[in-house]
């Protein structure tokens, strides 16, 4: 167990590629998803969505990066970013939005102004 | 992409179903379900409230909830586990707090009988949904019997004879701007099935 508390102190939580979830997260931390979370996500840091995951959810976090596929609505306090080749169906709300040049999105964007 | 194993972190929280084929390490909590292929750690500090069908389960924090493991289970000394259990290798080390039935036999029984849970807690919850439901079909029917006796003695409520008596409960907020006085008896009235409406809700 002592080789797993030194693993990748970058995300607290880390959801796996092969992992389905099915319901409600919420948390303080940084959350990494690899694999498929469908229903709502609320964490307190920032949120990545590799390339490959699949997240059906509405989004709370201070920083959402999006390389993989996203649907629902997503609201960050600092920034949302989406970058090449991800997707994202739903409406963005963040006072900083990226959208790299390849990223697929469709949806309403509220930057607060 | 198995290089990154699953980790909850300490101050995360899962409510819903967990499915997956590779590692997991709860440090935070889940509530619900959890069904893996291999391994799941539960470390200390770590709560998990939630029917667990695994490979290999070791346990050093809390574990609430039925256990089946395919191939064994280790309560490590600072566990606390509250649950059936069933696997065909059960470890538990001195210190650890354990309630509940151990099944070192018929897990793939065990596992059905798991899954089965699974499977009523949804309906369950259903018919909790649907539960509030049937006062409300049968409010018009009670107003009706708590609307007639009540009428009777009270002599203005004479004029909303008229009304049909299977609609009384309808035609009662219908009626009241109508006939002012009327409405003061059904006021007077009215709170015998209004109260009743409420201790129904």
């Amino acid at each position: 167990m002592a080789k797993e508390k030194d693993a990748k102190p970058m995300a607290n939580t880390v959801i796996g590629s092969s992992i389905v979830i099915d319901g409600e997260i919420t948390g303080e931390e940084s959350l990494t998803i690899l694999g498929t979370v469908k229903g709502k996500i609320s964490v307190g840091q920032n949120l990545v969505v590799e390339s490959g995951a699949t997240v059906e959810a509405d989004v709370e976090a201070q920083t959402v990066t999006v390389s993989g596929r996203l649907t629902g609505n997503v609201v960050a306090r600092e920034r949302i970013e989406l970058k090449p080749d991800s997707k994202m169906v739903g409406d963005a709300k963040s006072p900083r939005i990226v959208i790299a040049d390849g990223a697929g999105f469709k949806g309403n964007v509220d930057m607060d102004v | 992409m198995a290089d990154k194993e699953t980790i909850i972190g300490p101050d995360t929280r899962i409510s819903g179903e967990v499915r997956g084929d590779e590692d997991l390490v709860v440090r935070g909590r889940i509530d619900g379900r959890v069904q893996l292929t291999q391994n799941l750690t539960v470390e200390k500090g770590a709560t998990v409230q939630a029917d667990v069908d695994v490979r290999q389960l070791v346990v050093s924090g809390t574990v609430v909830g039925a256990i089946v493991a395919s191939e064994s289970v280790k309560l490590m000394s600072t566990a606390r586990v509250v649950g059936d259990l069933a696997s065909p290798r059960v470890m538990m080390e001195a210190g650890a707090a354990y309630r509940g039935r151990v099944d070192m036999g018929d897990i793939a029984a065990a596992r059905a009988a798991v899954s089965a849970r699974a499977v009523q807690r949804p309906a369950a919850s259903e018919k909790a949904a649907i539960r509030p439901a049937p006062p409300r079909m049968a409010m018009p029917g009670k107003a009706v019997v708590a609307a007639k006796p009540a009428a009777a003695p009270v002599t203005p409520a004479a004029v909303a004879r008229p009304t049909t008596p299977a609609v009384a409960g309808a035609a009662v907020p219908a009626l009241a701007p109508a006939f002012p006085r009327v409405a003061g008896a059904m006021n007077a009235m009215a709170p015998a099935w209004a109260k009743k409406k409420i201790r129904r809700r």
